[in-house]
């Protein structure tokens, strides 16, 4: 099997035909050559090896061209070689054939051309055909009539394509049993043995048909049966092809794929050097008055932090909202700001950081994006190496900020003596175990995610309730299904329930719950507390919770349980599902996943 | 790419529809199954077409010979050795050349939108073997996949029992070497375990499907694949040929086909899907969800709900037909009442296979064969199957002794 391309029309064809014959190495790629159309004639330069080398050992992209073929081989006569190598010229060089498929009779189609004189380079069947074409063109003058004399001799199979210095501006290409499409452009006209072969260019393509020929030149084309000689009709197929699918490498949406990286992401914020959180560490140690800012996810992934530098480190930091910072914070000369920003370029983040280094305060910043603003202004910045993340939506990003805000309050503990070096390593090894809890729970729990998800697909109103540091959780994962499902959700902490929200449940709200861990036996009991709250007022609860093995029946309307993990990184696998809960709500519902509205990847404006 | 389909199974689930034609043979929203696939294979670049075929081949054959006009190169190829997927799969063995990748479908599933061209898009950026997976509404009876993050397969647990996996499955849609069938071979030609040997050597990358997609394998999931191609429906088509009398009222999407025939007073309350050259009698009421094969009549002032009825079949006046399925050549006495709801809005089961399967399914009527005759005035029970050939008598509340 082989792979043929062709194209007529624009001014760069070698630049074209290599993106086309590449996107067909899959049918074969053990040599590949290019015939190419030039003022003074056809140019073919051929070798052995896959299309990326072949086009640099033959500089083939030097050679400016209007038409050309190209094609890429899988040997099945000859050795691979580069006389074996398609295109092949007749002995008067004014035809350059490629060919895939197999003409059964080329023995006897050579020893008569041999005896006619022709002189062959190769062992191949195809090469049969140029001299053909050669003796025809002899005779007849044309052509169009020449291809028509030359198909009536070939048995076998093909799908041939060639050029030839008679008529400099026609593509000539013809078919039985194997593969061969046009690709319709403007002023641009493809073959391929498959639509790869152009799909960068169009995807208005017309599929010939066995006995069919084609004659395509950079305005037109015409599609004739070389049996009976009459034109066919043929209609144009829109092929359904989304351009931007194979850089999603088979993931739906980016949303989802970043989704999926998060085991990666969090392996390398663990690989952040040490020295690298050291600084933030003992810049935080060092400041009276320690802050935190981020604006949307970030501001939760800070608020986040706010718990976690609590319980590990016995430090109060607060986070504040980036776009409240200059009417709220008090800082100063003793303070130190940290920021959390994925691309680093976040006005309300910049401004508010601005203001601090204006009133002389320490800044610090983790963010992805290297060379960004922020990395370039703060004193101390971490960059967290997540990778690109294309969806508008952050979720890889965040959670690795959580994971390096998470390292930081660890070793804060350790140097200001609330954690013993013991527990540090414990604490660590838990964070280390994080990327293979993330991809089994990913393998194991997205079709009851989505089952749910689908479920309550229409459901208007949705409460997100938490405790401790589960509710910076519930905000965020709140923030998610209101930024992807445009659906209303309303992160709170459970104990505000009773302060008033009671009286919003009915039918028309549901609640999902993050249910910590029972070995943090005070949450876990004020928390089921709530749950029973809503219950008793038949309010829909969906309880996130790792009571695996001791199931409490009907404690909750549905539930979505999760093996037992050590408490630091319970809220954080939440969170993974909790994004999967939006993004299956959003699918169903048919939103804009990877583009929402009103939202975009790095607000820069005030 | 050349494809192949595989369409030779028997189907055994899908009784009594299958007992007198193979699985893709079934038409919903006005198309064969297989036609279904051949419009999104087109649309997806395709031009080669292998189907494997065995069960009940000769209405397949016969319907692929109609095909070979339509821009598609369509060829069957005959299942000799009756046994499993891997089998069928072997049967095309010759037709795919060394180093060629394939498209491999199962001939059961479906899908409203274009499956195989995100299969095809997915092999564009992997250039290796990919499966399609998807999140199934249950696990059960799929092969459930374990991925990583680039999309390679890393393990297969076929059918799990119980409920303990909520993993993506294999949905039937595979693009594959021709080197695969040496690993059938050396696989006691075993599509699980070749697909396991793949994933082992080659490796094997996902494609992840996320629109509708239905594995057909009750009678009853007709009814769905009816719903999902219905539901994907922009616009309505009605032939010029169709005769419309007075007050003939038509809201939502309809497909109304050449030569149709409305009598007045008739209600259609779209989505529907009228056949060629069928009759549609006074007063009658069309609702949602309803397919009607060619040629069918409908008597006077009969209801059809959510029903998928072949060609060639007669609806005898003042009937009600809802949430059924019925085959080719059916005649339905006047006054003929599919019950479709239990007295209690318990779950319907149905007797399949000498087993009485729940289908979760509050509303579902009756699956009625081909070539049945049923006389006027029968009620029939919720979830019914009632063989081919069948016949009911009349029920008379007034016998003439």
């Amino acid at each position: 099997m082989c792979g043929i391309a062709g194209a007529v029309g624009l001014k760069d064809i070698s630049n074209v035909l290599f993106d086309g014959i590449r996107n067909l190495e899959y049918r074969g790629y053990d040599s590949c050559g290019v015939a190419l159309m030039n003022g003074k004639g056809i140019v073919v330069k051929k070798n052995v090896g896959g299309v990326g080398d072949v086009y640099q050992k033959e500089n083939i992209l030097r050679h400016t061209s209007h038409m050309g073929i190209a094609h890429t081989r899988w040997a099945t006569h000859g050795q691979v070689t580069r006389n074996n190598t398609h295109p092949f010229l007749s002995c008067d060089n004014n035809f350059a054939v490629i060919h895939n498929g197999i003409i059964s009779n080329h023995l006897e189609l050579k020893n008569r051309l041999q005896k006619e004189g022709h002189r062959f380079l190769s062992d191949t069947d195809t090469e049969v055909i140029p001299h053909l074409l050669e003796n025809a063109y002899k005779k007849t003058g044309n052509v169009e009539a020449s291809l028509l004399q030359t198909l009536k001799q070939l048995e076998g199979t093909f799908a041939m394509a060639f050029i030839s210095n008679y008529e400099p501006d026609q593509l000539y290409c013809a078919k039985r049993e194997s593969p061969l499409l046009l690709g319709i452009g403007d002023e641009v006209k493809f073959i391929g043995s498959d639509f790869n072969a152009f799909i960068d260019h169009t995807k208005n393509a017309v599929i010939i048909d066995d006995d069919e020929y084609a004659i395509l030149s950079k305005d037109s084309y015409i599609v004739k049966n070389f049996v009976t000689r009459e034109e066919v009709n043929k209609p144009i197929t829109r092929m359904e092809w989304d351009s931007e699918t194979s850089k999603k490498g088979g993931y739906p949406h980016y949303m989802l794929k970043e989704i999926y990286e998060q085991p990666q992401t969090v392996l390398n914020a663990m690989e952040v050097e040490e020295k690298t959180i050291d600084g933030l560490v003992s810049m935080i140690h060092k400041s009276k008055n320690a802050q935190l800012v981020g604006v949307g996810t970030t501001y939760y992934v800070t608020m986040y932090a706010n718990y976690i530098f609590s319980s590990l480190a016995g430090r109060y930091i607060p986070a504040i909202s980036s776009d409240e910072f200059v009417s709220l914070s008090p800082v100063s000369k003793d303070s130190f700001v940290l920021a959390a920003s994925q691309s680093g370029e976040t006005y309300d983040t910049i401004a508010a950081l601005k203001h601090a280094k204006a009133k002389g305060a320490k800044t610090g910043a983790i963010v992805n994006v290297m060379g960004s603003t922020l990395s370039r202004m703060v004193d101390c910045p971490v960059l967290q190496g997540s990778g690109p993340e294309i969806c508008v939506i952050s979720t890889k990003a965040a959670l690795a900020q959580m994971i390096l805000l998470t390292r930081t309050a660890l070793k804060l503990g350790v140097k200001n003596k609330s954690l013993t070096q013991k527990k540090y390593d414990g604490y660590m090894e838990s964070l280390k175990s994080l990327p293979g809890i993330i991809e089994s729970i990913l393998n194991e729990r997205s079709g009851f995610i989505h089952r749910i998800a689908h479920k309550h697909r229409n459901v208007k109103h949705w409460l997100y309730l938490g405790r401790g540091m589960y509710y910076p959780i519930a905000l965020e994962s709140a923030l998610k299904m209101k930024e992807v499902a445009y659906v209303h959700a309303e992160g709170m902490p459970c104990g505000f329930l009773k302060h008033g929200t009671l009286a919003m449940i009915d039918s028309d709200i549901n609640s999902i719950v993050f249910v910590p861990p029972s070995s943090e036996k005070v949450l876990y009991e004020s928390t089921l507390a709530s749950v029973a709250e809503i219950r008793a007022r038949d309010g829909y609860v969906l309880g996130i919770h790792f009571d695996e093995g001791n199931r409490t029946q009907d404690l909750y309307s549905e539930e979505l349980i999760l093996p037992p993990v050590p408490p630091v990184i319970a809220p954080l696998i939440q969170m993974v599902i909790a994004q999967l809960f939006a993004y299956f709500t959003a699918t169903s519902l048919k939103r804009n996943v990877d583009k929402p509205r009103s939202l975009a990847k790095s607000v820069t404006v005030g | 790419m050349k494809a192949v389909i595989l369409a030779a199974g028997k189907g055994d689930n899908l009784k009594p529809f299958t007992d007198t034609r193979p699985n893709p043979m079934i038409s919903v929203a006005g198309k064969y199954l297989f036609d279904h696939s051949l419009d999104l294979l087109q649309k997806a670049g395709i031009n080669d077409i292998f189907v494997v075929v065995g069960h009940q081949k000769d209405k397949l054959v016969e319907q692929v010979g109609e095909h070979v006009h339509n821009g598609l190169n369509l060829q069957y190829v005959v299942q000799k050795r009756a046994g499993g997927i891997g089998d069928a799969v072997l049967a095309v063995k010759d037709k795919i050349l060394p180093g060629e990748y394939f498209l491999l479908i199962y001939g059961d599933i479906m899908t409203a939108e274009n499956i195989f061209s995100k299969t095809q898009q997915s092999f564009h950026a992997f250039k290796g073997p990919v499966a399609s997976i998807c999140l199934p509404p249950s696990n059960e009876m799929f092969g459930n996949v374990f991925l990583n993050a680039n999309m390679n397969i890393t393990k297969i647990i076929e059918k799990p029992k119980g409920d303990d996996l909520g993993n993506y499955v294999l949905s039937g849609v595979y693009i594959l070497p021709e080197s695969f069938f040496g690993l059938l071979e050396k696989n006691n030609r075993s599509m699980e375990k070749a697909i396991k040997a793949l994933v082992m050597d080659e490796g094997l990358r996902a494609s992840m499907w996320e629109d509708e997609w239905l594995d057909v394998v009750y009678p009853w999931e007709i009814l769905r694949a009816n719903k999902i191609i219905m539901d994907s429906w922009e616009r309505s088509e009605i032939s010029k040929t169709v005769t419309l009398e007075a007050n003939v009222t038509i809201s939502g999407t309809v497909h109304i086909e050449d030569d149709v025939i409305i009598k007045a007073g008739a209600v259609l309350e779209g989505p529907c899907s009228i056949g060629k050259g069928c009759y549609i009698g006074n007063n009658s009421l069309i609702r949602s969800y309803t397919a009607l094969g060619d040629n069918c009549s409908v008597g006077y002032g009969v209801e059809l709900k959510n029903c998928v009825v072949q060609k060639n079949s007669h609806i005898g006046r003042l009937s009600f037909i809802g949430d059924s399925v019925l085959g080719e050549n059916v005649d339905i006495g006047a006054g003929t009442m599919t019950v479709n709801r239990k007295l209690d809005w318990s779950t319907i089961k149905v007797k399949h296979q000498k087993k009485s399967k729940d289908t979760g399914i509050l509303k579902l009527g009756a699956f009625i064969g081909d070539d049945v005759v049923i006389g006027a005035g029968n009620s029939i029970e919720p979830g019914t199957i009632v063989p081919p050939g069948k016949v009911l008598p009349a029920h008379y509340s007034v016998p003439n002794k």
